[in-house]
């Protein structure tokens, strides 16, 4: 039957283009609209903070040497109980990534003794000038709930002598 | 000739002399006995246990005192334990086993001892990444440790030995290498032991603590990050910094040295004296090894003092004085009005320079001045200097060869202070048999290993070496390392001592120059400056480079009758400089490649380290600019096609070629390799040994062989 | 300064040893510097280190190397149990963890009236009679073996009125 065969196509067709017709659109309305990352995406950094406030990041560089595209600059400095950034003696005074050639590998979090840098869920990179993406310290750290958590701080003397915390085996 | 020993290690046959301890054997054939206490430049201890390896020497038959031949071998008695490598002197027919099951478990186990109580807070560590306690612990140790993690010991983190030296006592693992620096080496012995086993501590009790002007080699040898200087501290990663060849330009002695660089933070405010600020820096200066000069030392000076060529208040931009104003003009502008100036006046010109210039621009400025016709002149060098030219320690001169038959007279000069490296070599020289004589109006620290310790009046030490004459006279080798008394008399004495050995190796004299190539200008032939007022109020123009003869006092200001059209190059600002017609500015020696002819006369060549400073422009390259504009050819386009002009020109230096001074040789201990526990962290010298002058005696020498 | 306070001592103690070896007399110098107070103070550790021609950093290497000499005040009297191996065996560590106990202190403390010190510390070479200490004091140094808890807290109250 040569006649009735393209007919019945294009019925088929149809039925398909009328059967979407009545599903729930996939769209998602970005941006008053987002969907969930996934656990392990990775994102913009995040430079971490301990509980206390403390800055995790001990300025080792173990990032910028890890890192494949050389986005990472780190340059370190001492810490004093006067004026504390992280526990132990050594903190970054420095802490530059270049998000333009971060290639997001994400081999600086597996490099970081005591994780402090972690790739975070936000992806909304833009920027209109070069310069702009060279995130400073500041800009990577996280937020503090309160500004006393801010660093530096005033320690109590022999309190944070050790960079590097006792750490449970990453589980992920 | 020291007796051979033929011995086989890991299956591998050498041939060392007698007396070579095993480590050192194995480490000519390429196979690395892991150390930590152990220190080729010092007596070995046996303390870390780490060099354990087994050991098997052939059977003797009692009977017939031969060695028992067992299906046609020798048969070979293994000891029922294993023997420290750096303790056991070799001896014939030795088997050593450093790869056996054996062996390899006591290195294991070793390192899990020594990692009880390590901290092991590399990333932290300012030693991390060029550790050997960290190399030696990924080739050799076990990941997991028996031992509870709780309980680590525990100590202070930041101790300071000194201003210059911190003790991490948690990181010590107590090798010693520090406490027998000091004591072997440097001769303080300020540092030790305090307490026993688990408690052992570096201690200094002395007053003041911590001083030693050699301290920083400590860093340098201590296998983990126990001891880190004030300046460096955690200053960068070691994998992050690029290496570059130089040489030290504090003293004559003429260190080999390396600078470590890296790029500074855009973003960095300006720390202190200094403006990084998105530029390449140096971080830290590092001895190079070269035995025949500084062998793996520096001095703090070296170490520590380099830091001026990085001030903030280095000139940029050249300066012309209008209206009594300096002000700045370009290169051109510069040059035009110098030889607007000058060229009135050619024969009235002098050439004042420092001996803190290189080889490549004193040249050039003999150049101009020869091609002027005026004078040239060094600023403030050693009375009687210039006769080190003609009876100055020629080459094959080795300090560190010298022992038991070498007379080393040290006359009015405090070598320690002076130039400490020489101190040093000098000190291990009477300890291995040389004799000292010491002629000094003041006590010097020297003066603890001198066999004849002469004291004198300030101006009288010629006197006093004269009548050392005879004494002197029969020592097989003498070298004689004079300084300042006051008048060119001792210079005098000393050559006198030393007139009929001129020409041979360990003989001759060594100026303890003021600054770093003085010898230099002196072999190009630059004249002392004598009466520098008078040289002032005759000339029309005086071209100053890198003097300041009004900032030290040779010159007073409000004496001068007439002032000459000054021209001064320089680094800063100085006295002299505000004074100035035209100011250049000039590159520090970290900017640039050139070379220094160190007070024992070797040509070394230094290369830069870090981008040039702004508009300034290298001393022989500006002399060379002022030269093309008054008519005169001198070469100014590199150090190196200088250098080729120079070797034409300067008996001396003939033959001498950047190339030549490049060319190195394999030298003991060997170090900078992969294995950089075996000497610490001195680099290794691929960037050249240099090249002694004096050669032409000893190519007569040999000669006549 | 021991040079005026016991300047026949010293003499003594010097003409034991010739001349070009006087750093051999540091170890009864500083047992006679020691004499007075229980510990090496910072001037003697100068002086001593004046008198026999070294480093005062060896001198102090020397009190910190070896059990007998102190450079801290502590109590009047050093109770010094030997915890080594054969000691240990012997039950060493249980008697000294005891005798804490009832003196109220940490091993390495002083008791509050500044009267005994107790402190574990390498062989005494006493390994057949331990439970044992020795007790270093302005007398001397005096052994106490096979001692038990109750034996050395006695010793201890004797010493007490002794004392007072």
């Amino acid at each position: 039957m040569p006649v009735l065969e393209p007919i019945i196509e294009l019925g088929r067709g149809l039925f398909t283009t009328l059967r979407s017709m009545f599903e729930k659109p996939v769209t998602v309305q970005y941006p008053e609209e987002r969907k969930p990352v996934k656990p392990r995406f990775r994102g913009r950094h995040v430079l971490k903070r301990y509980e206390n406030g403390l800055e995790k990041c001990i300025g080792c560089a173990l990032c910028a040497a890890a890192c494949p595209a050389d986005a990472i600059f780190v340059e370190s400095s001492e810490n004093s109980d006067e004026k504390r950034f992280s526990p132990g003696e050594r903190y970054a005074s420095t802490y530059e990534i270049n998000m333009l050639r971060c290639i997001y590998c994400g081999f600086c979090e597996d490099a970081c003794p005591t994780e402090a840098i972690v790739l975070g869920d936000q992806y909304e990179l833009s920027f209109t000038d070069r310069k702009q993406a060279i995130y400073p310290k500041d800009m990577l750290l996280e937020a503090v709930a309160a500004s006393q958590l801010l660093t530096p701080q005033k320690t109590e003397p022999g309190k944070f002598t050790r960079s590097v915390p006792e750490m449970k085996d990453p589980q992920d | 000739m020291a007796k051979m020993v033929s011995l086989t290690i890991d299956g591998r046959p050498v041939s060392v002399s007698e007396g070579t301890l095993i480590v050192n054997a194995a480490k000519t054939i390429g196979i690395d006995v892991p150390v930590f206490c152990y220190h080729p430049k010092m007596e070995p201890v046996g303390m870390c246990r780490q060099c354990l390896v087994e050991v098997g020497r052939p059977a003797i038959d009692r009977a017939t005192g031969q060695p028992v031949i067992e299906n046609g071998q020798p048969k070979i008695n293994f000891g029922p334990k294993l023997e420290t490598a750096c303790t056991t002197p070799v001896s014939e027919g030795m088997v050593v086993l450093s790869q056996s099951d054996k062996a390899r478990a006591s290195q294991k186990e070793i390192l899990e001892f020594l990692l009880t109580s390590h901290p092991l807070d590399c990333p932290v560590c300012d030693k991390g990444g060029e550790c050997p306690l960290q190399n030696l612990t990924m080739e050799h140790a076990s990941p997991q440790s028996r031992f509870l993690f709780d309980e680590k010991h525990h100590a202070e983190k930041r101790v300071p030995l000194g201003d210059k030296i911190w003790l991490d006592r948690e990181r010590c693992i107590q090798c010693a290498r520090c406490i027998r620096f000091q004591e072997q080496v440097a001769g303080e012995p300020v540092l030790a032991f305090y307490q026993r086993g688990r408690s052992t501590d570096i201690i200094t009790s002395s007053e003041p603590p911590f001083d030693s002007i050699f301290s920083g080699n400590t860093t340098d040898i201590c296998p983990v990050g126990a001891l880190t200087t004030a300046d460096f501290r955690f200053g960068a990663r070691p994998w992050e910094m690029k290496a570059a060849a130089s040489i030290c330009s504090l003293c004559p002695v003429g260190c080999n040295v390396t600078f470590n660089t890296r790029r500074e933070a855009k973003s960095r405010a300006r720390t202190g004296t200094t403006t990084a600020g998105g530029k390449v820096v140096i971080k830290r200066a590092m001895p190079r090894q070269n035995e025949q000069v500084n062998e793996i030392w520096i001095c703090d000076r070296g170490r520590f003092e380099w830091h001026y060529v990085e001030r903030e208040d280095r000139l940029e931009k050249p300066l012309v004085k209008k209206n009594g104003k300096l002000e700045k003009v370009s290169w051109k502008v510069a040059i035009e009005e110098i030889g607007n100036k000058v060229k009135g006046n050619k024969e009235e010109v002098v050439v004042l320079a420092s001996g803190r210039l290189s080889n490549e621009d004193l040249f050039n400025l003999k150049q101009l001045a020869d091609g002027l016709g005026g004078e040239a002149l060094l600023y403030d060098s050693l009375p009687g200097g210039e006769l080190t030219t003609k009876y100055g320690v020629s080459a094959g001169t080795n300090i560190g060869d010298m022992g038991a038959g070498t007379t080393i007279l040290v006359a009015a000069s405090d070598l320690y202070h002076e130039a400490p490296i020489w101190h040093l070599r000098v000190k291990q020289a009477a300890e291995r048999g040389a004799t000292l004589i010491i002629v000094n109006s003041e006590a010097t620290r020297l003066d603890k290993y001198a066999k004849h310790l002469v004291r004198c009046e300030k101006g009288e030490a010629a006197k006093k070496v004269r009548e050392l004459g005879a004494a002197v006279k029969d020592a097989k080798n003498l070298v004689i390392f004079f300084g300042a008394d006051g008048s060119s008399a001792l210079a005098e004495a000393c050559a006198e001592l030393v007139k009929s050995r001129a020409g041979k190796p360990n003989n001759g004299l060594v100026g303890v120059w003021p600054r770093a190539n003085d010898q230099g200008a002196l072999e190009l032939g630059f004249k002392p400056a004598q009466d520098l007022q008078a040289v002032f109020e005759k000339a029309s123009v005086v071209y100053i480079v890198g003097a300041d003869p009004i900032g030290d006092g040779a010159i007073k200001t409000q004496n001068v009758k007439r002032k000459p059209f000054i021209i001064v190059q320089e680094l800063f600002l100085t006295e002299t400089a505000k004074l100035a017609d035209v100011l250049l500015p000039a590159q520090a020696f970290t900017e640039r490649d050139g070379s220094y002819t160190s007070g024992e006369r070797r040509v070394q060549r230094f290369y830069p380290a870090v981008p040039a400073l702004g508009e300034t422009k290298a001393d022989y390259a500006i002399t060379a600019l002022i030269a093309a504009e008054l008519g005169i050819e001198v070469e100014g386009r590199s150090a190196g096609l200088v250098m080729d002009k120079l070797a034409a020109a300067v008996p001396a230096f003939a033959d001498i070629t950047y190339g030549k001074l490049a060319e190195t040789t394999e030298q003991w201990p060997i170090i900078g390799r992969a294995d950089l526990y075996y000497g610490g962290t001195s680099y290794q010298n691929s960037q050249g040994l240099g090249v002694p002058l004096g050669r032409e005696n000893k190519k007569a020498e040999e000669g006549s062989l | 300064m021991l040079a005026e306070k016991y300047p026949n001592e010293v003499k003594k103690i010097l003409a034991k040893y010739p001349p070009e070896r006087k750093q051999s007399a540091v170890m009864p110098l500083l047992h006679l510097a020691q004499l007075e107070a229980g510990f090496v103070d910072r001037h003697a550790v100068v002086e001593i280190a004046g008198i026999c021609g070294i480093t005062e950093t060896d001198v102090a290497e020397i009190i910190g190397f070896y059990t007998l000499y102190h450079d801290a005040p502590e109590g009047k009297l050093r109770l010094q149990v030997c915890t080594d191996i054969s000691c240990a065996l012997r039950g060493a560590d249980e008697f000294l963890a005891k005798v804490c106990e009832r003196l109220g202190i940490q091993p390495g403390g002083t008791t509050p009236d500044g009267l005994v010190t107790v402190e574990a510390v390498m062989c005494l070479a006493a390994c057949d009679k331990a439970p044992m200490f020795q007790v270093q004091g302005p007398d001397g140094i005096a052994y106490h073996e096979n001692m038990t808890v109750d034996k050395t807290m006695e010793f201890i109250e004797t010493a007490r009125k002794e004392v007072k």
